[in-house]
């Protein structure tokens, strides 16, 4: 970097050190527990890199950066450049700033990036990779993937070890990424070593090693024990069907050797590349499961601290603006703008449901009568936020004093007083977690004012059943004097801990949801050749789109047996639950695997059929045929793939018996 | 290890040339008339793995003001939430190629490239004056584009013809008897740069009698060359001269614009059907773009012909389509008419033209040959695209080879299908580029 370049960028460091460091304290007072964030500035090309490498500086030598590399500056340059965010899950976590971004971009990105932070420190899913490690608070992930970056790159550079077939090596383990069991808490191994030999007395043995109590405890505990002595001498067939293909391949895979035409054991570095690639697919599985939560808190934050607490000065505010609806803008179902509504409406579901159960106990309103009763529109004026906090920034600092203790932070305002804080500019250093929650407070919102008014009768009466009577009120005042302004913000709180995509939107995408925004299903037929909307039921709409996020929106392959035929195969069932899988592929990966396990591998999988003869009546009728589900087995020796039909019996117990992801109504084209 | 790396290993995987812009010229989609950018499909490798049949999986789509009817046809898929927006997985929609928009001049670089082509159009219609280099020279000027080198040089060339070697003249000056005019005339004779006072000078202090003789002298003394004076003396003061004073001046270089006008000729008769005239659209569009890309200014005229010619806008020209016969002189006599306005002096030419060959009997030799001699242009090209093999009639391309053989400024190709697109693009700039030589 030349000098020029360095000057540059510390000059714009400087000039961001202060929205930095306000944009922290704000996420706080707001609720965010962020991990420390390093913002580091880097100019175009840098970031260009940095975006290729998945937000890191150093990657294992792969050909899928390059691509993504290229693809990034061919779409840069034709797209003008576009203000990014790139932040890495890492504690503390690192974001990167474009140089060329306005001030405005960079304060937006801040604030995005806090919320990402917070995300990546209180998700229970993020957890699952550094939980099962003694210092859990360590990701470690930029530490970890350059070492990784460095021992492959050792390998390929290796005189004894051809690169080539470290890159093949490589391909071979990243088809399989995705093949892991995301719901379980990473480790690095996934049961003992497979050599180890069982015996009668295992337990017996495992005392005489002398482990700690703690130990036997995470490891070998009984039901270890129980799956080891019930497997008898076949530790590499799983008890329950194991999901995580690239851990069971690390523990009983072997490599084909091609010149002696037999298994043999995977060397040292084939061992070591399966692993650390399996290490980066759990580290970056919770980051592919909560993509549309994790990119919506961002944006919600993002705009809170942007636009309702004035983060943006006047003049950035459009700049702001005008970005923020070109990436919520681009198309309904981006993870973005899905993943914001659903958190405004998690928010929004919450406060009414505080509010209606306030109003429920007043004395002669029922769930039955509330609607006729209850004037909406005064109680949104009861709503509203007492002028003061909404008129802030103000130079009234007496005003500000005179409101509840519990919204004010009295240092806040004596500091204000002497000049110290500068509330003009950050009117929310007076305010505490809950005077910012009172001044926000989403019913009373433009955009949201309907909200309240459209609660649905169903809705009422199962708020009005479940409620405890412990509390009557008088009058509506009184009992609205009651309501908790930070019911909202509290349970986005709570959901943001504890979900990923697939129960976010099982649970928050609601029928009013679905309705609202006109979504609908669509399947292809075979008849007609083409895709026709197949339902607007939103139970219909959620299931298919359920379908995109649970399991990565994969199919879901688990090793059935280690030994099939008795002939160390592996056998492999795909779960099927009404979608079928693309069989092309599916021998494509097949012969991959067979590369990381040795000997033949078998895929028992359910095919829905329809045969040409139907095909044609079904056109002729105009309605669509009824496929015919068979079982089949693709099975590669390493020569070919063979595709049989095999007996309903065999591949019975794949069938999901309940959920089915086929939308198709029984009357469709009719 | 490094990114660079990683993009080159991208570039060889599964093939060792840009096989995707092969493949694009055979398969792209054209995406109508747009000049400003082209899309290109650019290569996605995508590694196996187990996925959901695309069609089977359906999806999740938004109406546009209110739900549509069960039924109803909905177009091409959605992208969908859970489908991957950062490009980790390409290749999603079960394509191979994924696409991004080039400028024609990227275009027409890749296409050199890929065909080994290396087209340097010709700049024609003068359009400025500008200033080159700093490379002439003037005796007077600013001081800023004063020459001082060369000033330098001249002053050292100067002193260094004025210099002689005075300790040598000292001695002749001593031989006995002799004259200052005598030293004068030897010093000359030995062409020494001295002038009559500075002799008298150096002789009135000298004694005579140490040398009997000139000869004496030359044998006894060794002179010194002025080289070896200034390497042992230092160079001392260089006279510099009003006179060698020189100032530089820019040259006048004059700026050719790279004008090009193509004229694409398509036959639209009754013959012409659908499939051929996609091929004609599949081969004359990235020629147009080629062409676009290389030169500063290109204009695109479209004639379509039957029996007669006329001009059409781009939007028409691959679509149209009529009834009538077919007489290729018609559009030849049109071309003529349009290029007129754009003088073979300013303009390079460009014309095409494309049909199935089939042509009314005698024209191609009794009319079309002699207008193609009689229109310059850089190249004529003939495509014949005749996907359902040859019909008997159809001789206009076979003609145009035995008239104009291998070696002149006239190509033919043929294009029978898509796999031929990509070297009938090759024989027609390959011939421009032969030419050229």
């Amino acid at each position: 970097m030349s000098d020029t370049e360095r000057y540059h960028k510390q000059r714009i460091a400087g000039e961001l050190e202060e929205p930095v460091s306000e944009a922290r304290e704000l996420a706080e007072r707001l609720g965010l527990e962020p991990y420390p964030v390093n913002y580091w500035i880097v100019d175009h090309d840098e970031m260009n890199e940095l975006i290729a490498y998945g937000g890191f500086q150093s990657r294992y030598p792969h050909w899928r950066w390059g691509m993504g590399y290229d693809r990034q500056r061919k779409q840069d340059r034709y797209t003008g450049g576009k203000a990014f965010e790139i932040v890495n899950n890492d504690n503390p976590s690192h974001a990167f700033l474009q140089e060329s971004n306005t001030l405005a971009d960079q304060k937006a990105v801040i604030t995005h990036v806090e919320a990402h932070a917070d995300f990546f420190a209180k998700n229970e899913w993020f957890g699952l990779f550094t939980g099962a490690r003694e210092d859990a608070g360590a990701v470690d992930a930029a530490a970890t993937l350059e070492r990784h970056a460095r021992a492959i790159d050792e390998y390929m550079a290796d005189p004894e070890i051809d690169r080539a077939e470290v890159e093949r090596w490589i391909d071979h383990c990243l088809s399989l990424e995705d093949n892991i069991d995301q719901h379980r808490a990473f480790s690095r191994r996934l049961d003992l070593e497979g050599g180890v030999e069982l015996e009668d007395d295992l337990a017996e043995k495992l005392d005489d090693l002398g482990l700690s109590e703690e130990v036997r405890g995470e490891v070998f505990d009984d039901e270890w024990l129980a799956a080891i002595e019930e497997d008898g001498d076949r530790p590499n067939v799983p008890a329950e069907p194991e999901k995580d293909l690239l851990g069971f391949l690390r523990e009983h895979g072997k490599a084909y050797d091609e010149e002696a035409g037999k298994a043999v054991e995977m060397s040292e570095w084939q061992r070591d590349v399966l692993d650390m690639l399996r290490t980066e697919a759990y580290y970056f599985a919770p980051q592919k499961m909560t993509k549309v939560m994790n990119e919506g808190w961002a944006s919600y934050w993002e705009s809170t601290m942007m636009a309702d607490e004035g983060f943006a000065d006047d003049d950035e505010f459009l700049t702001y603006a005008d970005h923020m609806s070109k990436v919520l803008g681009s198309g309904g179902l981006n993870p973005y703008s899905l993943g914001l509504a659903l958190w405004e409406y998690v928010e929004n579901v919450t406060n009414r449901r505080e509010v209606l159960e306030r109003l429920l106990r007043v004395e002669g309103i029922s769930w039955r009568t509330l609607e006729d009763v209850v004037d909406f529109g005064a109680v949104l004026e009861h709503l509203e936020p007492p002028e003061t906090l909404s008129a802030l920034p103000t130079d009234d600092l007496d005003a500000v004093a005179a409101l509840p203790d519990r919204w004010i932070d009295d240092e806040g305002v004596a500091a204000a007083r002497t000049g110290e804080i500068d509330a003009e500019r950050y009117p929310w250093k007076l305010l505490t977690y809950e005077g910012l929650a009172r001044r926000n407070y989403s019913l009373v919102r433009p955009q949201h004012r309907g909200f309240l008014r459209r609660v649905s009768q169903n809705e009422l009466e199962r708020i009005g059943r479940y409620l405890f009577d412990d509390a009557r009120y008088g009058s509506v005042e009184e009992a609205l004097a009651d309501v908790e302004y930070t019911a909202g913000w509290d349970r986005l709180f709570d959901v943001r801990e504890s979900h990923n995509d697939v129960t976010f939107l099982d649970q928050f995408l609601t029928d009013e949801f679905v309705a609202e925004n006109d979504f609908f299903a669509y399947e292809y037929s075979r008849a007609t050749g083409q895709y026709h909307v197949s339902s607007t039921d939103p139970a219909d709409v959620k299931r298919k789109l359920l379908l995109q996020f649970t399991n990565f929106g994969k199919p879901t392959i688990a090793v059935y047996d280690g030994n099939y035929n008795n002939a160390g195969e592996l056998l492999l069932g795909h779960q099927y639950n009404g979608v079928a899988l693309d069989l092309e592929q599916a021998a494509a990966t097949v012969q991959r695997v067979f590369e990381l396990w040795g000997r033949p591998v078998n895929l028992l999988t359910i095919v829905p059929e329809v045969d040409e003869h139907d095909l044609e009546v079904a056109r002729r009728q105009n309605r669509e045929p009824e496929p015919e589900e068979r079982g089949k087995r693709l099975r590669y020796d390493g020569e070919e793939v063979v595709v049989e039909d095999v007996p309903w019996e065999e591949v019975e117990g794949l069938a999901a018996d309940d959920v089915d992801y086929d939308t198709k109504p029984e009357e469709w084209l009719a | 290890m490094g990114l660079r790396d990683d993009v080159e290993r991208f570039r060889e995987v599964g093939e060792a040339r840009r096989q995707d812009l092969a493949d694009f010229i055979r398969y792209g989609d054209l995406g109508g008339g747009r000049r400003d950018g082209i899309e290109i499909p650019v290569k996605i490798v995508s590694l196996p793995e187990f996925e959901y049949d695309q069609r089977d999986r359906g999806g999740v789509g938004q109406g546009d003001g209110g739900t549509p009817d069960v039924g109803q046809p909905v177009g091409q898929p959605q992208p969908q939430p859970g489908d991957d927006g950062d490009g980790e997985e390409p290749g999603e929609e079960g394509g191979e190629h994924e696409y991004y928009e080039m400028d024609p001049e990227e275009f027409a670089r890749e296409l050199d490239e890929e065909l080994g082509l290396d087209l340097e159009p010709k700049g024609k219609r003068v359009i400025e004056e500008k200033e080159g280099p700093f490379t002439d020279l003037t005796r007077s000027g600013p001081d800023s584009t004063l020459d001082f080198e060369r000033m330098f040089k001249e002053g050292l060339k100067r002193k260094l013809s004025m210099e002689f070697d005075e300790a040598f003249l000292e001695e002749i000056c001593a031989v006995e008897g002799i004259t200052p005019r005598e030293v004068f005339e030897y010093a000359r004779g030995e062409s020494m740069p001295v002038s009559m006072a500075a002799v008298e000078e150096l002789y009135a202090g000298t004694e005579r009698g140490r040398w009997p003789s000139i000869e004496a002298v030359e044998e006894n003394v060794e002179r010194e060359s002025v080289g070896a004076r200034i390497r042992r003396e230092g160079i001392g003061h260089v006279p510099f001269r009003r006179e060698d004073e020189r100032y530089r001046y820019p040259e006048i270089v004059e700026e050719r614009e790279k004008n090009v006008v193509v004229v694409n000729i398509r036959d639209v008769s009754g013959s012409m059907r659908e499939k051929k005239r996609e091929l004609v659209e599949r081969t004359f569009t990235p020629l147009d773009w080629y062409l676009q890309g290389k030169y500063d200014n290109a204009e695109f005229r479209y004639v379509a012909h039957d029996a007669d010619a006329w001009e059409v806008d781009r939007e028409e020209f691959f679509g149209i389509r009529s009834g009538g016969g077919t007489r290729i002189s018609s559009a030849y006599e049109l071309a003529v008419e349009i290029l007129e306005e754009y003088p073979w002096s300013e303009w390079n030419r460009y014309v095409f033209a494309a049909g199935d060959s089939e042509n009314s009997s005698n024209d191609t030799e009794k009319r079309v040959i002699p207008l193609i001699e009689e229109i310059p242009a850089n190249l004529h090209a003939y495509v014949e695209t005749q996907p359902s093999g040859n019909a008997i009639n159809a001789t206009h391309a076979e003609e145009l080879e035995r008239r104009f053989g291998e070696d002149d400024d006239v190509a033919v190709a043929y294009v029978n299908d898509e796999e031929d697109v990509t070297d009938a693009i090759y024989e027609i700039l390959s011939t421009e580029e032969g030419a050229d030589e």
